[in-house]
């Protein structure tokens, strides 16, 4: 299947997209560490121009952010999805202790954020940037004349997050879509950028965190420690300590399915889909479910979604599958040898298996 | 559940709890086998293993469960998640734990 448009440019070349979804917000002042610390449930080890992929809970264990934590010299930037930035500020305050003394920024008044995705991204930046910014490790960023780029990407690719001055944003975009003609940049909306984070099987919260379940249950226990003390942290003990009751599994079905439709094995419900979407690069509906853990294991093909929606009608085969959907370039592309010019020199293998 | 699927179901979690015991030991990580997710990234995020880990699994794979990971045509696909080895792992021809 040809894939065309965004899509095409996030698995073959470079994607830009507007993250007006993502909350930035700096905290900063003496207490700053520690409120920060106190709501990270992850150990807050980072330093300056490091950050950290969490999920910030609240005292429950339930998930209320998607988050990176970055450490800005003495203060630190959260770049969260779920809250806005007011409803962050608010939570976050929410959570100081009398007499601490933090302020808090939304930067999204003075600032805006973009997003370069896919497999020769690096070269994009470097292009505008200069070839140091190839340095940036993942999960580090980097700060330059009013810009801070975050190496960071939640499609399997490589990619950048760039936080600019909001009277510049506009000749900054001017200007990365003029060098990206070299490299057949397109523009990618939030709706394929989230079915780029499915195929990806990365965590979204505006899908799987309606599901009220656990960072166990959600397979987000990498983003997560026990052993930190942080105001989730006696909720996540003991949820270990009781256990999964259901898993995060990946699905998918030729035939289409929908959030909320329930997975069934011999009559019997099982689980329920908690995200879906048609794949362009699969040619085909991926999901994921929260199925009972005795259930939850991949590449069984036993298991048939049932419509939620009574106008949806109809029962289908679902087959549980081993995430990522995709051979992912941005695996296979080499910083120190490859280029999008001579792309066609290589011999890459296909994002799909058997393609 | 019936015989037949409750028989794949434990064939593929007796593998998955012998990549997560042999990840914890090889990478000397803190972790119990529990807490490692199966479909969380292996590499870079996820569990955040390095490239030395990456040789020292790839070794211990091989060892240890006979998966030969001869070089990064196999081995990137194969070494994604937890998950992704356990499928390797099965696919073999002389699957450990079956048979002789």
């Amino acid at each position: 299947m040809a894939l065309e448009g965004g899509l095409a440019a996030l698995r073959q070349s470079v994607a830009l997209a507007e993250m007006d979804h993502v909350a930035s917000v700096r905290a900063s002042g003496p207490a700053a560490f520690d409120l920060v610390n106190r709501v990270t449930p992850l150990e807050l080890y980072a330093r300056d121009g490091q950050m950290l992929h969490t999920v910030l809970l609240d005292p429950s264990a339930q998930v209320v952010a998607d988050a990176y934590v970055c450490r800005d010299d003495e203060s630190w930037v959260i770049l969260a999805e779920g809250p806005t930035a007011p409803e962050l500020c608010d939570w976050l305050r929410s959570h100081a202790r009398a007499g601490e003394q933090v302020a808090f920024e939304d930067l999204g008044p003075s600032h805006r954020m973009f997003s370069l995705n896919g497999p020769y991204s690096w070269e994009l930046m470097a292009a505008w940037l200069g070839t140091g910014i190839l340095g940036l490790p993942y999960l580090g960023f980097a700060r330059g004349d009013g810009w801070t780029c975050f190496r960071a990407g939640k499609t399997g690719e490589y990619g950048y997050d760039l936080l600019v001055p909001r009277d510049r944003a506009s000749a900054l975009r001017e200007r990365l879509s003029e060098l990206g003609k070299g490299f057949d940049l397109a523009e990618l909306g939030l709706a394929e950028l989230e079915q780029g984070m499915l195929e990806a099987f990365s965590f979204n919260i505006r899908r799987e965190g309606r599901a009220r379940a656990t960072p166990l249950e959600l397979q987000l226990q990498w983003r997560i420690s026990y052993r930190k003390e942080s105001i989730a942290a006696a909720s996540l003990r003991e949820q270990r300590a009781r256990g999964a009751r259901e898993r995060l599994t990946f699905v998918g079905s030729p035939e289409r399915f929908a959030i909320g439709d329930a997975v069934t094995f011999e009559g019997r419900q099982i689980g329920k889909v908690v995200n879906a979407g048609w794949s362009e690069v699969l040619g085909t509906w991926l999901g994921t479910a929260l199925l009972e853990v005795a259930y939850a294991y991949p590449n069984v093909d036993r298991y048939r979604v049932r419509a939620a929606a009574a106008a949806a009608g109809g029962e289908h085969p679902l087959r549980t599958l081993t995430p990522p959907a995709i051979l992912n370039r941005s695996l296979l592309v080499n910083v120190q040898v490859h280029s999008y010019r001579t792309r066609a020199e290589n011999d890459f293998p296909p994002l799909v298996a058997g393609r | 559940m019936d015989a037949e699927l409750k028989a794949h179901l434990d064939r593929r979690q007796a593998v998955l709890d012998r990549v997560r015991a042999l990840i914890v030991k090889q990478t000397g990580r803190r972790l119990e086998p529990a807490d490692i997710d199966p479909d969380a990234p292996v590499f870079v995020s996820g569990l955040g293993l390095d490239s030395v880990d990456a040789v020292e699994l790839t070794i211990a794979l091989e060892v240890e469960l006979g998966l030969p990971l001869p070089n990064d045509a196999v081995a990137v696909p194969a070494m994604r998640t937890v998950n992704t080895i356990v499928d390797a792992v099965l696919a073999l021809p002389q699957e450990p734990g079956r048979g002789a």
